[in-house]
């Protein structure tokens, strides 16, 4: 089933080959660079049902963005997907503790993405 | 591009395939040999830090497709991982500048493979908006890059005796593809 899903990376090439992914399984894309960019996208718009964001961006990073948009009531149940080449327990345990809803490594598998979307989207 | 000067330079770093590395330590010289494979130089002039990856863009593996999306993931990965270790150690993605070296179609009749790592290479640089100050890329023949990363500082050398064996395997991560949901 569609969802409408915001990524936020801050490689054009990276939003580029997710959207082509995400589009192709049937979604709607929208996206942001940075997580300030993403935060203005979820103020101006209606909340999507789901983010997939990158943990290292300029401006404001992966671990801000998740902690920023759960600070807000609306957003508090918006399933928030971590996909990074980061891999490290630390890392995971603190966008956990961030309130992100689980945790993708670089370079994804599509099939697994999928199932992943799937799974937090129901 | 600057060229490669000898004084100073203590250390040198082999960056072999599926690697990086990353220094702002200007007495550190990166070495790589290239083949089809392409080596991407990354330098922030005002950060003074610099890296380099060495790549070839992953063969589908049994069972995958066999379209380009799959080599594509892996190229990106490779490019990624070199620009946030740039941006961990200091350089800014808006003032980053990149060599680009390799690409070389080392056996005629057989797929252009080192065409087609050129060209991804260069592609990203484009869309990722990363001005490419110098490329030496294509040909038949090897290449030895040496790269004083934290100046800036390039040599390339067409090798014309030493081609390189070049064990094709992934730029990959044990944890590849893994997903964790809390």
């Amino acid at each position: 089933m569609s969802k409408t899903i915001l990524t936020v990376d801050d490689s054009p090439s990276m939003r580029m080959l997710l959207r082509s992914t995400l589009v192709e399984q049937g979604h709607d894309v929208h996206e942001a660079e940075d997580g300030i960019a993403a935060l203005e996208w979820l103020s101006a718009n209606d909340k999507p049902d789901l983010m997939i964001t990158d943990i290292n961006m300029p401006r404001m990073d992966g671990f801000g963005l998740v902690e920023a948009v759960r600070a807000k009531s609306v957003h508090r149940d918006m399933p928030i997907l971590v996909l990074t080449t980061e891999s490290s327990d630390e890392k995971k345990a603190r966008a956990r503790a961030a309130g992100a809803t689980g945790w993708i490594v670089k370079p994804f598998d599509p099939v697994k993405l999928a199932s992943a979307i799937r799974r937090v989207t129901v | 591009m600057q060229h490669l000067t000898n004084e100073g330079m203590r250390d040198r770093v082999n960056v072999i395939q599926g690697t990086n590395f990353v220094t702002a330590d200007p007495k550190i010289v990166l070495t790589t040999v290239l083949g089809s494979c392409v080596a991407c130089c990354l330098f922030d002039p005002h950060a003074k830090v610099g890296g380099m990856n060495h790549f070839l863009l992953a063969q589908p593996r049994e069972g995958m497709r066999s379209d380009n999306t799959e080599a594509e993931r892996y190229g990106l990965f490779a490019m990624e991982l070199l620009v946030n270790e740039m941006l961990k150690a200091g350089a800014t993605r808006s003032t980053l500048r990149a060599h680009l070296y390799g690409g070389a179609n080392m056996h005629a009749g057989m797929q252009a493979i080192g065409t087609s790592n050129a060209r991804f290479a260069e592609d990203f640089l484009a869309r990722d908006r990363i001005p490419l100050a110098h490329r030496d890329l294509g040909g038949t023949q090897a290449r030895r890059v040496e790269f004083r990363a934290a100046m800036g500082q390039a040599r390339c050398r067409l090798v014309e005796a030493e081609v390189p064996i070049e064990v094709r395997r992934p730029a990959v991560v044990q944890d590849q593809g893994e997903v964790e949901l809390f």
